[in-house]
């Protein structure tokens, strides 16, 4: 089983590293550059900035589930999935920040503008920084694990605010794909669309990355505890 | 050449046109490069990607340090229970 799983791990690992050399050569080789109030060169940030917000959205979702279901039945697996969740999408929320904000100086003159659709974002990336540093310095406690999950589903639930936000309330922020958009050019569409499958695989693969890594934390305070409980005095096992 | 174009003449200047109006140019320069903002975008998205790796990667490492660590002492803990 273990094999196996492995084996899945390696296959979706070196896709995800094809997809992405793939998707930065499609960028730069086969895509034609945006009009000048795009941002020109400058808009080929949002063959990035797109699929992360993308990918933020379902490593949200991952942490949406793994929480609530946590809170209805509590297991390592359920708090894993959540914890993995939360930090691979403020990694997500990060590049989307980060992209956006170096597109709309070149596209809007400033790094930075209170518009509905940026503020609701920031404010869910700060969320799940939040479920992160409550997670990395108050323990590993049932009642700690819960709050952080509360605080997850809590995150998750701003997301659909967000995507609704830019036709809601308006703003800067423009509508190019979906409901009211104007579209892309055909070879834009293209590649953004190999741009989602290209972060959909990086984001599975972060995913379990973190959702390992959680259980291993998990793993190692139960043989913590099962060494102390053989011998008291051990210093190491108590700390 | 760009200064010719984007500076007035130095003789039509007063100090009070300086503060009171201002002089339409061509071929100015921009204030953000396209370049330097794209490849900044990918540089801090790679950098952010792999500094989390990185991360994941060295507590990954500890945790089965530790982990070995421990399962000897638990053998060595077992015959004496």
């Amino acid at each position: 089983m273990n094999t196996r799983r492995h084996l899945l791990f390696s296959v979706t690992l070196g896709a995800a590293a094809l997809a992405l050399v793939a998707h930065i050569l499609l960028i730069f080789l086969a895509t034609p550059m945006a009009q000048p109030q795009a941002g020109g060169l400058a808009q080929k940030i949002f063959y990035f900035h797109v699929p992360a917000a993308y990918a933020m959205y379902l490593c949200g979702a991952a942490c949406f589930f793994g929480s609530a279901a946590y809170l209805a039945s509590p297991s390592e697996g359920k708090n894993a999935v959540a914890r993995g969740g939360a930090e691979a999408a403020v990694l997500f929320g990060v590049m989307m920040l980060i992209s956006g904000m170096l597109w709309a100086k070149k596209a809007w003159g400033v790094y930075w503008v209170w518009d509905p659709r940026l503020t609701t974002l920031l404010l869910s990336v700060v969320i799940y920084i939040a479920v992160v540093v409550l997670r990395a310095f108050t323990g590993d406690g049932d009642a700690e694990r819960k709050f952080a999950a509360a605080f997850g589903v809590l995150g998750t639930v701003n997301l659909p605010i967000i995507h609704y936000a830019v036709q809601k309330w308006g703003g800067n922020h423009p509508t190019v794909i979906g409901k009211g958009g104007g579209g892309l050019a055909p070879a834009m569409s293209r590649t953004l669309g190999f741009g989602f499958i290209a972060m959909t695989l990086v984001a599975i693969v972060l995913l379990w990355l973190r959702t390992r890594l959680a259980l291993q934390v998990a793993s190692l305070a139960r043989v913590e505890e099962e060494v102390l409980a053989l011998d008291p005095t051990d210093e190491d096992a108590a700390e | 050449m760009r200064d010719a174009q984007t500076q007035p003449n130095a003789d039509t200047r007063t100090p009070e046109s300086r503060s009171t109006e201002f002089v339409a140019v061509t071929g100015g320069g921009e204030t953000s490069s396209a370049e330097v903002l794209l490849t900044s975008a990918y540089a801090l998205m790679w950098i952010a990607t792999f500094v989390f790796i990185f991360l994941t990667w060295k507590k990954q490492n500890q945790i089965a340090a530790r982990l070995g660590e421990l399962d000897q002492k638990l053998r060595a803990a077992q015959p004496k229970a």
